[in-house]
């Protein structure tokens, strides 16, 4: 359990090329002692790489890492005391389930009845139990990748625990269960725990922090709250929350509205500076409601689709070529015509050149 | 159709039992035959068309002053030599071929697939281009017609086949697996010797029945870089061969020669019928 910092990361594959290509562009960050947090991002952009810097398993191109204050960039992974669980199952097939989890704390000459506290602890939370004896490779796919998740939790006293997508193999019931399982073990025994993943609600239920990223960029850190009110780039606001952030292409009209379809639409933001620049104004379609009294901000639409998703209906409204989608109550009425839709200026977060201003 | 197929496939089955068994009961009734039943024409039974003796088989372990020939001493030299040069094939290959599979080399323009291919080379060349550098090396080193020179020119022979079979082998097994054990607090060489070894025993066993069966049937080499000496198991049977053919005595050591396979095959078929060698053989 550490503090771990990164300082100006970055690495690349080609590292000797005149061009190199960056998987991993600058960043720093520092990840708390004891918190969860999600790295998300699109496959490809860079979260196993940075994962696998954090494990020794990649040197970086520049930058260190410290953990607690103690340069590691330069430790090998073994002497690191570090977890990683991948995203298939890794198991040590010729071992039993018990082998399996001892093993980390055999290659650390941990007394045996240490070993055996903490190896039956683990398969009690993990419900593995009953297979402590048998041999690992009979079990199936997502036993084992409970095996390799035991084995990243075994240890106590490990800087952190990465997981690089660890429940892609596991049915969505255990992997609710396992999630809120983790949430718990991270609560009890203070362990950092960060988890790769491309699901946002994934992301959005495990962690305290999550950390964006796209194309090599680290884009946003925050949390969950704060990348779904005000994401930094339209890509976050893209990326996260489901439907997508409503997003309009649009001038400034005055120090702080702008101009949608000759519509008048009030912000909370200072646009003095961006006369005649395109901007985009962005909104979450769950903060879109049907006017009632309001006498501002309104947009008047028209009705293209409505869908009942269950617990909310998703109104896709027209306004001319745009389209506009909301998250209305169940319970709400829906007029056929004549529909007004409100925008409270404080949600409306305003983009130039795709960053948030 | 069902039965049809059944048929077809049966009775493929049984010719191919035949073809394949056929020789082996030829020898084994030969080699219990004497000069007569072997030139009064064909007989197949024993006791019934012929009389069976013990002859071809006494003469292989008679010694040549007994009128034997005594294949007692090639037959353990061909032992020992094929065994020695398979485990020391197999411990360099095994580790040769985990450093190609893991690790980046680069000289100049010769990468991994290159060093890889150059161990194969070896076996591309007809063997008789080897056999003159060979001759001379040993000659040079003066390890002609003895044990250690043909252990270390069998080992120039098999170990490519071992690196070739564990390069493959080790390239099915995730790179995972590795990172995982060196995660969990092993250093390289742990993680190899613990993690990485146990797992690739089908392939072990696969490299080792290849090394065993080349190592074990060559004649060639055997013949040109031995003399008096040693001798090893196929030069010796081929030298029982004389003006009038010992076919009897010949049959005899055919099958001798061939049990040790026999068994080595019975071993590497529980594995490949339990499938733990899927993968391990493309």
């Amino acid at each position: 359990m550490s503090k771990i910092d990164l300082n100006n990361i970055s690495h690349s594959y080609n590292p000797n090329d005149p061009n190199p290509i960056y998987a991993l562009n600058p960043f720093s960050m520092t990840w708390e002692n004891g918190k969860r947090y999600a790295i998300l991002g699109p496959s490809g952009c860079g979260k196993t790489t940075m994962l696998n810097i954090v494990s020794g398993l990649v040197r970086p191109s520049a930058g260190n890492i410290l953990f607690d204050d103690k340069d590691v960039t330069d430790l090998k992974t073994e002497s690191r005391n570090i977890a990683q669980v991948f995203q298939f199952p890794v198991i040590y097939n010729t071992m039993t389930v018990y082998e399996n989890l001892a093993f980390p704390l055999k290659c650390r000459d941990f007394l045996k009845d240490k070993i055996d506290e903490r190896v039956k602890s683990v398969a009690d939370i993990l419900n593995l139990q009953s297979f402590l004896n048998s041999p690992a490779r009979k079990l199936t796919a997502d036993q084992k990748q409970l095996i390799s998740l035991g084995r990243g939790l075994v240890r106590e006293d490990v800087a952190a625990v990465l997981m690089d997508e660890p429940l892609t193999v596991i049915d969505p019931d255990l992997k609710f269960r396992l999630r809120r399982k983790l949430k718990e073990i991270n609560e009890e025994f203070k362990t950092t725990l960060v988890y790769v993943t491309h699901d946002q609600n994934e992301a959005m239920t495990f962690a305290d922090n999550i950390i964006v990223m796209s194309e090599g960029e680290v884009v946003q850190a925050g949390t969950p709250k704060e990348l779904f009110e005000r994401p930094n780039t339209t890509f976050v606001g893209y990326f996260i929350g489901s439907p997508a952030m409503n997003l309009f292409e649009t001038e400034a009209s005055s120090n702080d509205s702008v101009k949608i379809n000759n519509t008048i639409i009030k912000t909370n933001t200072n646009l003095s500076n961006l006369k005649d620049k395109k901007i985009k104004l962005g909104i979450r379609s769950e903060f879109i409601k049907i006017a009632k009294n309001q006498s501002e901000n309104l947009l008047n639409v028209d009705v293209e689709k409505v869908e009942d998703l269950g617990n909310y209906k998703l109104l896709t409204a027209k306004m001319g070529s745009l389209t506009i989608k909301s998250k209305i109550n169940r319970e709400t009425e829906i007029p056929s015509s004549d529909v007004k839709l409100y925008i409270p200026a404080e949600k409306c977060c305003v983009y130039e050149e795709e960053k948030l201003i | 159709m069902g039965k049809l197929y059944k048929f077809l496939k049966y009775s493929f089955i049984t010719i191919w039992t035949v073809f394949v068994v056929a020789p082996f009961l030829w020898a084994l009734t030969t080699s219990f035959k004497d000069f007569n039943s072997v030139n009064g024409g064909a007989t197949y039974i024993p006791w019934v068309d012929f009389e069976p003796k013990l002859e071809g088989w006494k003469v292989l372990i008679k010694s040549p002053a007994n009128g034997g020939v005594d294949i007692i001493e090639p037959y353990f030299n061909s032992l020992f030599v094929t065994c020695t040069a398979s485990l020391i094939s197999i411990v360099l290959g095994t580790l040769s071929a985990y450093a190609l599979s893991r690790f980046t080399f680069k000289a100049g323009f010769v990468k991994n697939n290159d060093i890889t291919f150059f161990f194969i080379s070896q076996r591309i060349m007809p063997p008789i281009v080897l056999s003159i550098p060979f001759f001379l090396f040993l000659g040079a080193i003066d390890l002609l017609d003895s044990l250690i020179g043909l252990i270390v020119v069998y080992i120039v022979l098999l170990m490519p086949i071992a690196v070739w079979i564990m390069v493959d082998f080790f390239n099915k097994v995730p790179r995972e697996i590795d990172e995982t054990a060196l995660i969990d607090g092993c250093n390289p060489y742990q993680a190899f010797f613990k993690v990485v070894l146990p797992n690739s025993i089908p392939g072990l066993i696969v490299a080792g029945m290849f090394c065993i069966i080349f190592g074990w049937i060559d004649f060639f080499f055997a013949f040109i870089l031995t003399f008096t000496e040693v001798q090893l198991l196929p030069v010796k049977i081929v030298a029982l061969n004389s003006s009038i053919t010992p076919w009897w005595s010949l049959s005899a050591s055919a099958l001798v020669s061939v049990a040790p396979l026999i068994v080595v095959a019975f071993i590497v078929e529980r594995y490949l019928s339990k499938g733990n060698l899927s993968g391990a053989i493309k």
